[in-house]
């Protein structure tokens, strides 16, 4: 039922027990996706991928607190990635702090960074915000880069990860980050139902109307800022630790520009949504590059590149194919994956009216 | 060095200025922040490199094809992506452009590979000019003169032309310019293959200036926005002033303050000046109203 | 609270079991076919190193007409990891644990392959030639990983001698990029200039995205150097000589081996490149080394439409000695075997520099190249020979 009679219905984590019989039963699917992947090979999948989709996905839905819920622009979030995995790498190698205590200073390193990018994006607005938010981005890993604290220019080698005296590897950190981002996803979704996310949202849709109705957006517009760079702090922190190794060269503005896509794609405003963009961009992302080795298309893109083009810059069709997804999905679906699921239900719904 | 220091950044900044007219000039109209600028400087500038370095076409007519396919490219992407957004947001339309600029990066590194290549010009870039004792290169004197004559040029459009006002009463209100009897479609088509034909002129001039290679406007584009912001994003002199005052306190802090953090001074003048004055330097400010 | 633990038990156990390695062939090595891969930007920024990668494929191609290695044919795997860390590491482990190579050739970039570098060892994968001199490949040791690339410290120490010593420079100026590769240059510079307690006279660097670089140049000409030393990637380096021209000053250039595409670096800087002292990994592009020669034939008959330039020609270089590790080993092949057959080379020499390794003792047990030779560029863009192979590493 859709219908919500009283306030609290309307808060509750599950809207309805289907709801809440699908959670578990998707929870349950993740408690055995490695050992399905190991298994089946589902898709050509590997643990290591599923662990980096869901970091990106810990990014996404940070990055649709601010963009799809407070509408703002961020096109720096690389910046907060590489801080949150700067910090935590350093806190663990340096002050030999375990990962779970690292973890959320890291996080808030980075929201304290997020609250001073916060101050300036008061008085802007969509552009203007997008290009502030670009400098700001690129500034951090100038900074980076420039700082021998931070390792300078050669990068940082993730110290190794012990659980219980063995070295940890992949199903462990799968285990790890998923219980992280499924906190943090439920984390949230809590949050856009409280105070808090109602007052995000309502600046969203009109922040005058919302300062009219005693919203600070002072406090809110950092406020959400400060929250989004919580959650890519961590996100990064995770970043370092799948990675093993990190330098600031690879924190670039191309970086910046996939989580926006993820976000868009995924659909704005959204929790689901971001997370599916994230699964889906990072895995083409990584899919795509072995075009040519696709079996019926392949060798006529290498005759089409051998006669046309050139051979050497076959992997650039990833690119295209990316670009034009990212345009495709903003054109014809503008709320993304998400929008496209609750057409699907829509249909489903009234069918076969 | 304080002279050549200026000297040097005004001839930078004449680039700057250039891609920050050609996104003023879509911004002004339509309200698109366009990151595909670059690329799309970048193609037209690999086109050109084709026709001169394997076909051997002389320089005028080649510049003429490639202003044509520049014209073309820009009413191509303007019509079959642009357009057909509905109801479209300010992020919509930058995963849009950023969107065609992956697609043409990935087309011009199809097609021509990645190799860095050096555009035939017919100006040099080490030949140089005196002026008692500071020293410009030919092609840098040329951009800023070409700049200059561009900018007034489209001031003037912009001012006294049918097309111009237009255009202008297209960006203030669309509806009512619709009302009006301005096909505003047409004008935005307009406005794009305008835009395009500014950015390939930066485009070929960067390119000769340096090295012709797919990433080569990234840094250029990203300084034309930190430009533009500088002089105003709805201003043409706006954008000329803010590409040459970035360019010059750029040198000037690389040569007296710190080379290694030369780069993100641009970005620390857009945000200071987007805190002080958020319309840049010479547009004026207006609220949109609830 | 004993639900709880069970729990956590059952959960534990259940990773364990499920993390549990099982194979016992030979991976990647089958009767008739050896599985090889290889990553390397295709697209994005880097993408002209991506040569080196598709340099490889052409090695394979060779050996495989000639009836492959012991009755093996070579099965190639090339991949784009768009000089991104992260999808180099998905790379990797694509070749473990899907396709499950026996070993990984060259592979472009320190950030992209220290991602991969620990996963590999613990993994077992032989490792031949990273793509880069850097130290981080030999130290701590890693028993199988074999680096060839000389090292870019020790060239730039060595170029730095060879400019202050044979050619009498005493005022030297450094040129170079913000990052990992830029900063072992300075390193190698500053080391050698120390122990003549001197100090260079203008350490300018700039940031690989930068486009304009007048107030470098300016910055070069005012330190009034006789010789500069550039450690950069082509489009700086192209951009620096048409600024430094251009405010007339004009000192000896020097720079490293990754600048050694002669007839590319003529040609993006119009003809400036003449005059510059370079250092050299591997064989002239138009040499008249037999293998060379053979090389070139293969190149117009397998690959016409690539470029004959020194970063495609590279990817035989850092590939030969893996190849000639597989001869030795004969056609008993496991990690080991290929290991033990690796450190019986010594001076062992294709088109780039000669190789030697040994039981790993000390990190240098475990860095082929040693060498490299300087050359200076004449104004058509050939190369005269200034010097043999210099040991560089000791």
């Amino acid at each position: 039922m859709d219908i919500k009679r009283n306030y609290y219905e309307d808060i509750e984590l599950f809207k309805s027990n289907t709801i809440l019989v699908w959670s578990i039963l998707f929870l349950l699917f993740l408690a055995v996706l490695p050992w399905l992947i190991v298994k089946y090979h589902l898709l050509g999948l590997s643990i290591y991928i599923v662990n980096l989709i869901t970091v990106h996905a810990i990014v996404a839905v940070g990055l649709n607190i601010l963009v799809g819920f407070t509408g703002q622009i961020s096109m720096g979030h690389a910046g907060f990635f590489a801080l949150g995995a700067f910090s935590t790498v350093i806190l663990v190698l340096n002050w030999s702090m375990p990962l779970f205590i690292a973890l959320p200073i890291a996080g808030f390193v980075s929201s304290a960074f997020g609250f001073i990018l916060g101050l300036p994006a008061l008085r802007l607005k969509g552009p203007y915000l997008a290009i502030a938010t670009l400098g700001f981005g690129m500034t951090i890993t100038t900074v980076i880069k420039h700082m021998e604290f931070f390792g300078g220019r050669m990068g940082l080698q993730a110290p190794k990860l012990e659980l219980f005296g063995t070295l940890m590897k992949d199903v462990h950190f799968y285990y790890m980050i998923m219980i992280i981002a499924v906190v943090m996803v439920i984390g949230a979704v809590k949050l856009m139902k409280t105070r808090v996310g109602r007052a995000f949202i309502a600046i969203r849709d009109s922040d005058i109307a919302a300062e009219a109705m005693g919203v600070n957006l002072t406090y809110y517009k950092t406020l959400a800022f400060a929250v989004s760079a919580f959650y890519t702090g961590i996100a990064g922190g995770l970043y370092a630790f799948i990675l093993g190794f990190i330098n600031p060269e690879s924190f670039h503005l191309i970086m910046s520009i996939t989580f926006l896509a993820m976000v868009v794609v995924g659909g704005l405003g959204s929790i689901m949504g971001p997370i599916c963009g994230a699964a889906l961009m990072t895995f083409l992302d990584i899919k795509l590059q072995a075009i040519q080795d696709i079996s019926l298309i392949g060798p006529a893109l290498v005759a089409f590149s051998q006669k046309y083009m050139s051979l050497a810059g076959i992997s650039n069709i990833a690119v295209i194919v990316y670009g034009l997804i990212m345009i495709l999905i903003v054109l014809f679906e503008p709320l993304g994956i998400f929008g496209f699921w609750i057409r699907t239900k829509r249909y489903w719904k009234t069918w076969p009216f | 060095m304080f002279g050549q220091l200026i000297v040097s950044g005004l001839a930078v900044g004449a680039c700057y200025a250039l891609l920050a007219l050609a996104m003023v000039i879509i911004y002004k109209t339509s309200e698109v922040l366009n990151f595909a600028q670059g690329e799309m400087a970048m193609i037209s500038t690999f086109i050109a490199f084709t026709l001169l370095d394997t076909y051997h076409v002389p320089f005028p007519y080649a510049f003429a094809i490639t202003f044509l396919f520049a014209i073309l490219l820009a009413v191509f992407f303007e019509m079959v992506f642009l357009r057909q957004a509905k109801d479209p947001t300010v992020l919509g339309l930058i995963i849009i452009t950023l969107g065609f600029e992956m697609m043409l990066m990935g087309f011009v590194g199809w097609k021509w590979g990645p190799d860095q290549r050096s555009l035939p010009f017919p100006v040099s870039n080490i030949e140089t000019y005196n002026f008692s004792g500071m020293i410009i290169s030919k092609i840098n004197f040329w951009t800023i003169i070409v700049s200059l004559i561009l900018m007034f040029i489209l001031f003037l459009f912009f001012r006294y032309t049918k097309m111009g006002i237009a255009m202008r009463a297209t960006q203030q209100n669309q509806l009512a310019a619709r009302v009006m009897g301005i096909r505003t479609k047409r004008i935005f088509s307009f406005t794009w293959a305008l835009s395009s034909m500014v950015g390939t002129v930066a485009g070929m001039l960067i390119a000769a200036l340096g090295v012709l290679d797919p990433p080569m406007m990234m840094d250029p584009l990203l300084k034309g926005f930190a430009s533009g912001v500088l002089g105003g994003m709805t201003s043409l002199p706006g954008a000329a002033l803010g590409g040459a005052l970035l360019g010059i306190i750029e040198n000037l802090f690389g040569g007296y303050v710190s080379l290694s953090f030369k780069s993100v001074v641009a970005f620390a003048i857009i945000v200071l000046m987007l805190c002080i004055k958020p319309s840049g330097l010479l547009a004026k400010h207006y609220v949109k109203k609830v | 609270m004993v639900k709880k633990n069970l729990f956590g038990v059952g959960l534990l156990a259940f990773i364990f079991f499920i993390s549990a390695p099982a194979s016992a062939a030979v991976r990647g090595v089958t009767d008739t076919e050896i599985l090889i891969g290889q990553w390397g930007p295709q697209t994005g920024p880097a993408a002209p190193w991506g040569a080196v990668a598709r340099g490889t494929d052409l090695l394979v191609k060779m050996i495989n007409d000639e009836g492959g290695i012991h009755g093996r044919k070579i099965k190639y795997y090339l991949r784009d990891d768009s000089y991104m860390p992260a999808k180099t590491k998905a790379i990797a482990k694509e070749f473990v644990e899907q396709i499950g190579v026996f070993a990984v050739v060259g592979g472009v970039g320190v950030a992209t392959g220290m991602t991969a570098r620990d996963y590999l060892m613990e993994n077992k994968v032989p490792w031949c030639g990273p793509v880069t001199g850097v130290y981080e490949w030999i130290t701590p040791i890693q028993k199988y990983l074999f680096a060839i690339y000389p090292l870019y410290d020790d060239e730039a120490f060595n170029l730095t001698g060879y400019l202050y010593e044979k050619l009498g420079y005493k005022k030297i100026a450094m040129f170079y990029q913000n990052d990992d590769y830029g900063k072992q240059g300075v390193m190698g510079v500053e080391r050698y200039l120390l122990k003549h307690k001197i100090k260079l006279v203008e350490k300018v660097s700039a940031e690989v995205t930068d486009r304009d670089l007048s107030t470098h140049a300016l910055k070069l000409k005012n330190s009034g150097a006789e010789a500069v030393i550039m450690w950069t990637m082509p489009t700086h380096a192209a951009l620096i000589l048409a600024e430094t021209a251009k405010i007339g000053f004009k000192p000896q250039w020097a720079t490293s081996n990754t600048l050694s595409d002669s007839a590319l670096m003529m040609g993006i800087t119009k003809g400036l490149w003449a005059g510059m002292i370079n250092s050299f990994f591997g064989e002239l592009p138009d040499s008249n080394h037999p293998l060379m020669v053979k090389y070139r034939e293969a190149h117009k008959k397998y690959a016409p439409q690539e470029r004959w330039g020194v970063f495609y020609y590279a990817g035989i270089i850092f590939a030969e000695p893996f190849f000639e590790g597989l001869r030795r080993a004969g056609r008993n092949l496991t990690p080991e075997t290929w290991i033990s057959a690796m450190e019986t080379l010594k001076n062992w020499q294709g088109i780039g520099p000669p190789i030697t390794y040994g039981p790993p003792k000390t990190p240098m047990d475990r860095q082929g190249g040693k060498h490299v030779f300087y050359g200076k560029v004449r104004p058509d863009g050939t190369i005269e020979r200034l010097t043999d192979w210099i040991q560089i590493t000791k």
